[in-house]
């Protein structure tokens, strides 16, 4: 026993180690299959409120175990489950029509761009310099040269290899800007699991699983995004619609909510930054009763008691949350007119606001129900009608570290002060002083003037940067701006300084990118495929199970044990790499199928020739294993070579071939040559001294 | 089980005869190529196709006909796996998704589902073209490479040549049931891994060989050279047969059972795996006597002179 114990680890942590890497695919299958229920409940609940409280009592109570799951589970390609595939590029030639100067452009220059249109749809070529060489071929005669059609204001010596630089420059920025403004609109629109990566230097490339609406996503692709700049209005006005939505609210009974903890949660982490949660809620009831003292203190002479003095810390916790259904989904903080003072939490508890400028934060979770109740007809009749809440693009940096997402909101003046147009350039750069990351703007004409009279009557607001509905910035206006130059601080790292350019330049940029690769299938197909891989996979597995088992015997089952190991390792292992299941990946793992039991074909084989020879059948078994070891891997890793050759130059379901035939070969050196000697070594040491290896039986001599 | 029993069948002596079948099979594969062009699919010209699914029975003359009344001229129909199937093809790029759409919803009394949509620019078809005819070179010197640096150069070159042969004669039966209407096989990416996978394999099937020539050289030093070949391939032959028995039964499987999408994949690796254990027995090891006969001028009856004795058996 103790001779073959290590064996029998091995094949024990081996079966082990491939379930353990597939159960959190069992797992999201089973909690998917939960949600679909509770989907369905949803459904037919009877407004929109019921049904997202059944959503949120889902996510309550699964939310946390489906993610995790779904993060290792095994992913299904797009072949397999529908969707869109999609490949986005940067459209050069419309870009530099967009660049040059709008009044200079004349038919001769609209010629130049046209014929590098057209040639740069069938080549490689870097698209400028196609731009360059046409122009040099049919502008340049005619007098002209690149400084006749590009402005860009206050550019000093402008010359024609500034002119280039910067169109190289601008083709750059336009992928990024294009990438941001597409991420925004997928997740608003709701693309469960969407996979955007820029490829090279001027692609696009999106994996939407699930979409079947192509024309709503196309337009979604091709639309221009929106820049506008609007007033911050987070004033005592949109603090009191809140209090009012609350009582509103009240009047009606709310169905109890998960949520509620989240809430509580929240408004703590975001005052202290607490990592636990038990401590978070002890030290959220503290709070409220200081809080309540706050807005005590600034109402002292209004006759309003305290309508939770004297009930226990707990028991105010919770009569706060349901007093308050709407206000307690985000925390509210004020900010004094002092400098330097601390901002302030407030409490919805009784309708004395200061005035002054308030401070929304609001947790991810809470997001849909915000959302859902400021839909509602009623609610929305509340609402001042001049104003709109806006949310920003990006979660709180200080607090995504922790893994939460809050998000800060804010209402805006519904009218837009100022839309991009106006914007020349923007630029990431550093304050020499501070050494700071800032982004400087500049504006044309027209919009430095507009600019001017706008900084001048906001003193000391702020303004918020909003890209397609999305707040990026809403920086404080320290000083009237004229000459249309602005510089915007408060930076907290220089990624964000360049996400910052990269949206203000959608104002003088409009990024046109156009589909160069669309690929749809549909769920019909996928799950057609689907069966027709799983049909193919069981009828190979039996096949090859049951012509091994017959030509090598016992050999050929143990040969068939390994292959079947082999073929959960390979699951497992795709799992845990994050790969995603083709069907050309199907394909390759019954492949692998075929030649894992080659390597069991050569050892076996071998120990025949060696047991004809009249070795023994240890001494047979010994030369088997070890002089076929060469053979076996020579012939994989040629193959292995061609998978890499492949996942390299291969795209998308190809390289999930690639990538399934190389585990396969790594998994087939392991099963075939170590599982099955192992499974054998056990056997003969249960007491067998023989085992069938199918051969004839000419075994004379003992 | 044991199907072969200490063969000695002499595969060597014919070499001529295979070795002018196989010359023939890729002439005839040159002739072929000129009358009926390999068909490209649209991964690498570029174009639109819709694979579109109706509820009842339809024409292919009347799908062409409302097609090529939404202003698609030229649009290519064929069927796909299942009855009542189509595939649709056309040059254009752009909103053809759309014109398909709203044509084929004039044929009366029929609904239709669209089953997948691949719309590839021109450019991203050339480069498509370009990165596969990379790949399929890069995998052919990855392997003269490793073989070379793991036998010696005659052998590496045979394993190429038997391999290149493999390649080509594999595309040679893809256009010929392609042009006879046999099958739908048009080479796009699928087949282009396909073929990948064969030129792994083959190489796979040839260094069995390989492997027990060196062993057996070895082991009868001064053996009859052509004597020694024919030992290692008969001793080799029981699990030659068998590997590709598993492979073969699994790619029958496939091409039953795996559906449209897989079935030019399925095909391609078939024949290509056929013809290349015939050409590891064939091929890479005729071409390596051919070597030492010819380039080398060694007398073949005399037996092996190992120039290196580089080799060592493990």
């Amino acid at each position: 026993m103790k001779k073959v114990l290590g064996k029998i680890i091995l094949v024990a942590i081996t079966l082990i180690a491939a379930l353990a890497m597939l159960y959190p695919t069992y797992k999201a299958n089973n909690l998917e299959k939960i949600q679909k229920e509770y989907l369905a409940k949803a459904k037919q609940a009877k407004n929109s409120s019921d049904s997202l409280a059944v959503i949120e009592a889902f996510q309550k109570q699964y939310g946390e175990a489906l993610m995790k799951a779904k993060n290792s589970q095994l992913k299904l390609g797009l072949d397999l489950r529908g969707g869109m595939y999609v490949t986005l590029e940067v459209d050069v030639a419309k870009l530099i029509e967009e660049t040059a100067t709008k009044q200079y452009v004349d038919d001769t220059f609209m010629q130049v761009v046209e014929k590098t249109a057209a040639e740069a749809r069938n080549t490689e070529d870097d698209v400028i310099d196609i731009f360059l060489k046409n122009f040099n071929a049919i502008a340049r005669p005619k007098g002209k040269s690149l400084i006749s059609y590009f402005d860009f204001g206050n550019v000093r010596d402008l010359s024609e290899e500034k002119i280039i630089e910067k169109l190289r420059n601008d083709q750059k920025q336009a992928i990024d800007q294009a990438l941001e403004v597409l991420r925004q609109r997928i997740d608003q629109y709701g693309v469960a699991e969407p996979n955007i990566q820029k490829q090279g230097a001027t692609r696009i490339v999106m994996e939407l699983p699930g979409v079947s609406n192509v024309a709503d996503m196309r337009s979604l692709l091709s639309t221009t995004a929106r820049l506008e700049f609007k007033l911050v209005k987070n004033n005592r006005q949109i603090v009191e619609f809140f209090y009012r939505v609350d009582n509103l609210l009240k009047g009606k009974l709310e169905p109890v909510v998960a949520a509620t903890d989240t809430a509580k949660v929240d408004t703590n982490k975001v005052a202290k930054a607490d990592k636990t949660k038990t401590t978070a809620k002890v030290d959220t009831t503290k709070k409220k009763t200081d809080s309540t003292k706050v807005a005590a203190d600034t109402t002292k002479k209004s006759d309003t008691t305290d309508p939770y003095a004297g009930l226990p810390k707990e028991e105010a916790a919770k009569k706060y949350l349901s007093d308050h259904p709407f206000t307690r989904l985000f925390t509210t903080y004020y900010m004094p007119p002092q400098k330097n003072a601390n901002v302030v939490p407030i409490y919805y508890t009784v309708n004395q606001f200061p005035e002054g400028e308030y401070m929304f934060k609001i947790m991810e979770d809470s997001l849909p129900r915000f959302k859902e109740i400021m839909n509602r007809p009623e609610v929305k009749a509340l609402m001042p009608a001049e104003l709109a809440i806006a949310f920003d693009a990006k979660p709180d940096p200080r607090f995504v570290e922790q893994n939460i997402n809050v998000f800060d909101f804010y209402s805006l003046k519904k009218e837009p002060e100022l839309t991009g147009e106006v914007i020349v350039d923007a630029l990431a750069t550093y304050d020499p002083s501070s050494n700071l990351p800032v982004v400087t703007m500049a504006m044309n004409a027209d919009g430095a003037e507009r600019w001017s009279k706008i900084t001048g009557a906001n003193l000391n607001k702020r303004i918020a940067i909003v890209l397609d509905d999305r707040v990026y910035s809403a920086p404080n206006v320290q000083s009237k701006i004229t000459g249309g130059n602005s510089q915007i601080s408060g930076m907290s790292s220089p990624e964000e300084a360049r996400l910052l350019e990269i949206v203000l330049k959608a104002g003088a940029l409009k990024a046109p990118v156009e589909i160069i690769e669309e690929r749809i299938v549909g769920p019909s197909l996928g799950e057609d495929s689907i069966r027709n891989g799983i049909t193919a996979s069981v009828i190979a597995v039996i096949l090859v199970v049951l012509y091994m088992a017959m030509y090598y015997s016992t050999g050929g089952v143990y040969a068939d044990i390994a292959v079947v190991l082999n073929i959960v390792l390979i699951l497992g292992i795709l799992a845990s790499l994050g790969g995603t299941l083709s069907l050309p990946g199907i394909a390759g793992i019954i492949l692998t199928l075929g030649m894992a039991v080659d390597a069991n074909v050569l050892i076996y084989e071998r120990i025949r020739e060696e047991l004809h020879k009249g070795r023994s059948f240890k001494s047979a078994l010994d030369e088997g294993f070890s002089k076929a070891l060469s053979a076996i891997l020579d012939s994989n890793i040629t193959t292995f070579i061609t998978g890499l050759i492949l996942f390299y130059l291969g795209s998308g379901p190809i390289q999930g071939f690639a990538l399934t035939l190389m585990i396969g070969i790594l998994m087939t050196l392991f099963t075939a040559i170590l599982i099955t000697r192992a499974l054998i070594d056990i056997t003969l040491n249960a007491g067998k001294d023989t085992i069938s290896f199918g051969e004839k039986k000419i075994k004379t001599i003992k | 089980m044991q199907l072969f029993d200490k063969t000695n069948i002499d595969f060597v002596s014919l070499r001529k005869v295979f070795i002018n079948i196989s010359g023939l099979i890729l002439i005839l594969g040159v002739v072929v190529a000129f009358i009926f062009p390999p068909e490209f699919g649209i991964d690498y010209t570029g174009g639109s196709e819709v694979a579109v699914k109706f509820s009842k029975n339809v024409s292919t003359d009347e799908l062409r006909n409302v097609i090529s009344n939404a202003g698609l001229k030229n649009a290519e129909i064929k069927s796909f796996g299942e009855d009542n199937q189509y595939l649709i093809r056309v040059k254009e790029f752009g909103d053809v998704q759309i014109k398909i759409e709203s044509a084929l919803s004039k044929i009366t009394n029929n609904t239709f589902t669209i089953l997948k949509v691949d719309k590839i620019g021109a450019k991203i078809g050339g480069e498509m073209r370009m990165q596969a005819f990379f790949a399929i070179i890069l995998a052919i010197i990855a392997m003269l490479i490793y073989i070379g640096f793991r036998f010696e150069f005659a052998f590496g070159l045979g394993a190429m040549i038997a391999l290149v042969h493999d390649v080509f004669v594999a595309i040679t039966f893809i256009m010929v049931f392609n042009a006879l209407g046999i099958m739908d096989l048009e080479i796009n990416q699928s087949l282009l891994a396909a073929l990948l996978t064969v030129v792994g394999y083959s190489v796979n099937d040839t260094v069995i060989v390989f492997d027990r020539v060196r062993e057996n050289r070895e082991l009868h030093k001064g053996m009859n050279f052509i004597k020694l070949i024919n030992l290692s391939i008969n001793e080799t032959l029981s699990r030659t047969v068998n590997t590709v028995m598993t492979v073969v039964i699994t790619l029958v499987v496939l091409l039953i059972f795996g559906g449209p999408v897989l079935m030019g994949f399925a095909f391609t690796l078939l024949v290509g795996i056929l013809v290349g254990t015939y050409s590891s027995v064939y091929i890479a090891s005729n071409f390596v006597i051919w070597y030492f006969e010819k380039i080398k001028k060694q007398d073949l009856e005399t037996g092996w002179i190992n120039e290196k004795n580089k080799v060592k058996t493990a």
